[in-house]
């Protein structure tokens, strides 16, 4: 079925598993990605079962009493998903590979705000809970409910959360450089740790010596040890084996380079063509910033390449970096990759500096002939960097190439004479409905040929896109 | 695919929120009986509230705080409970017997840990003693929203009627 590439033995780790049709890899994959969907919504009822079998409900008897137990629930919920929020972030492997980085964060993104609103409707609603209960009024059972033990450091923790939220509304993020934004982030760890002593001392939920504490401390468990462990522990165990040095720095196009590194038993990391690395620059003027930077490469044992656009200062730094400069990574991470195949066919388009894990995508894909078509866009000729070897490597692989260059038609991803001369997605992918397309470009351009895919009834699943955010 | 994983979520959601309210239906249930039976040792006649794990012989007369059987037992005076321990603080009574009969329990020790737990126990201790002083022993259910601190109550009640030799 497959024709090993001659020159390189392809070592992806799942090559084990590869052998599976892309359709059976499909359903695999999304039967855990279900799984893991799944369990994460469910959480936040489970929270909920927590104040219910404690017997709770019967301890709602009036107004005063129903809003202190919808306290509590939110309270349960919000820290719930809080804890989800944190083990989104983390990078664990498994849901990296299962629904990928990107839609991971996604959904860590879109938790952020209700996770806020819950908390804040669990003080309110325990102040008007209280408040009712002893007939006066919810101001007034503020300084009352701070003497409670613990409450200091839960008043703290929900500063430090609105903080953290509020930094990350898009519109408040744009202000700000990415650093202070970053570290404002890391102050969420605080948030989540000073939150969780006032939810064991106060209240009966979570009492001591009852199933539910246990099942509630497991859960900051996970969380927080899925950060200490993904996040910490195994990229700097990684760094520090694999000993990745900056080799020199190549110009590939006016602002574009590769920079190579060297290391030590470099495929032992996995990569597959198109993952992505979060580098960390050892310099003075690096080392504080990282950058997720796909391979345009695959590693060999000894070697890396990544390819970057300079876009700002950062990125303007990271090209001038000196040969022998430390790096540190985390990764490889992404599933923009052979491993995310549902069909037969493979279609890619790529654009700009989109061409790096398009580039790696095609080298690490097992092809039969004929079974993959790549299309590569460019406005101007500056811009066919890469092009050369994608060219050598569709040869190899027995795909077809199509190159499109010129400036970029109204209203259309494709350029003016391509758009004009009546070209299509199906005209240039014949069997784009048998096929998994995968786009690769600048966002704006990207999320157009997506549309233009989902008018030729793609469906989703069959669509992989990797933007880049300029 | 993505609405398999809907469905299953409700579904799974439900059953948890279902089994939780069972649960804790169980729970509550459980919990009055243990408030109750905390007594179950009695031997006399006519116990206020007959709890199904009730140890005693009792012939299950039910209604009038039957004062027959105890009257020959139960001490006159005020006579100090074992301390309880609650999340919020130990808890100790004091109960005054006379004539055969509850007239009087006084707080001695208070859960006092934090302000919440102080205004509970304000709030509760009145509604408790007035129960108590009715149903004549300490099988009274908890007050809502203060079950550690009724529960405390009671315990240290109990111990004090059973000082007193106190039946019922």
């Amino acid at each position: 079925m497959t024709i090993q590439n001659p020159t390189r033995p392809t070592a992806s780790p799942s090559s084990a598993g590869n052998r599976m049709s892309p359709q059976a890899r499909f359903r695999r994959r999304s039967a855990i990605s279900d799984l893991l969907v799944v369990i994460a919504w469910v959480s936040g009822p489970v929270a909920a079962s927590l104040y219910l079998a404690s017997g709770g409900l019967a301890d709602v008897k009036d107004a005063g009493s129903f809003f202190t137990a919808l306290g509590i629930v939110t309270g349960l919920i919000g820290t719930d998903f809080i804890l989800l929020m944190l083990v989104l972030a983390a990078r664990v492997p498994a849901i990296d590979r299962a629904v990928g980085h990107d839609r991971a964060i996604a959904l860590h993104r879109q938790l952020g705000k209700p996770a806020l609103y819950l908390i804040l409707a669990h003080a309110a609603l325990l102040l008007i809970g209280y408040g009712m209960a002893s007939g006066f009024n919810p101001i007034a059972e503020i300084g009352p409910m701070l003497t409670l033990p613990d409450m200091i450091t839960a008043v703290v923790g929900t500063a430090l959360l609105i903080a953290v939220v509020v930094t990350s509304l898009v519109a408040v993020r744009r202000k700000f450089p990415y650093e202070f934004w970053h570290v404002i982030h890391l102050l969420s760890y605080a948030a989540v740790l000073f939150a969780l002593p006032h939810q064991l001392s106060i209240g009966g939920t979570l009492a001591a010596g009852t199933v539910q504490r246990v099942y509630w401390i497991g859960l900051y468990v996970i969380a927080i040890g899925a950060i200490v462990i993904f996040r910490f522990a195994v990229p700097l165990f990684k760094s520090w084996a694999h000993d990745i040095r900056v080799e020199r720095v190549e110009w590939i196009a006016p602002d574009v380079a590769s920079i190579h590194l060297t290391g030590r038993d470099l495929r032992a990391l996995g990569a597959g063509g198109g993952q992505f690395v979060i580098w960390r620059f050892w310099t003075a003027g690096t080392w504080w910033h990282s950058h997720p930077i796909s391979l345009s490469a695959l590693p060999t044992d000894r070697h890396a390449r990544i390819t970057v656009r300079v876009l700002g200062r950062g990125t303007r730094r990271l090209t001038s970096v000196k040969p022998g400069t430390r790096v540190s990574f985390a990764g490889p991470y992404g599933i923009f990759t052979d491993a995310a195949r549902t069909s037969p066919k493979l279609a890619i388009v790529a654009a700009g500096i989109g061409i790096t894990p398009a580039r790696a995508l095609l080298e690490g894909s097992q092809l039969a002939r004929g079974e993959a078509t790549v299309l590569v866009r460019s406005s101007t000729d500056d811009e066919t960097f890469l092009w050369t070897e994608m060219r050598k490597l569709a040869e190899a692989r027995g795909a077809q190439l199509f190159a499109m260059v010129g400036p970029r038609a109204r209203n259309s991803w494709m350029s003016q004479h391509d758009a004009s001369r009546g070209v299509t997605l199906r005209s240039i992918f014949p069997e784009l409905s048998r096929s998994d397309l995968y786009v690769c470009g600048p966002e704006a351009w990207a999320q157009a040929v997506v549309a233009d895919a989902r008018a030729a009834g793609l469906p989703d699943h069959q669509i992989h896109l990797e933007s880049f955010e300029l | 695919m993505r609405r398999r994983a809907a469905v299953a979520s409700v579904i799974a959601s439900a059953g948890v929120v279902l089994a939780g309210i069972q649960i804790g239906a169980a729970v509550t249930a459980a919990r009055t009986t243990t408030t109750t039976s905390g007594t179950g040792t009695s031997s006399g006649s006519g116990s206020t509230s007959n709890s199904g794990s009730s140890t005693g012989s009792s012939s299950g007369t039910t209604g009038s705080t039957g004062s027959t059987g105890s009257t020959g037992s139960a001490k006159d005076g005020t006579f100090k409970g074992q301390t309880a321990q609650t999340p919020f603080g130990p808890m100790q009574v004091a109960v005054v017997i006379s004539g055969g009969k509850i007239t009087d329990v006084k707080v001695l020790q208070e859960t006092n840990q934090g302000g919440r737990s102080v205004q509970i126990s304000n709030q509760a201790d009145p509604m408790l003693r007035s129960e108590v002083l009715q149903a004549q022993s300490a099988n009274v259910s908890t007050i809502g929203g203060a079950t550690y601190t009724s529960e405390g109550y009671l315990q240290s009640l109990q111990s004090a009627l059973d000082q007193a030799g106190f039946t019922g």
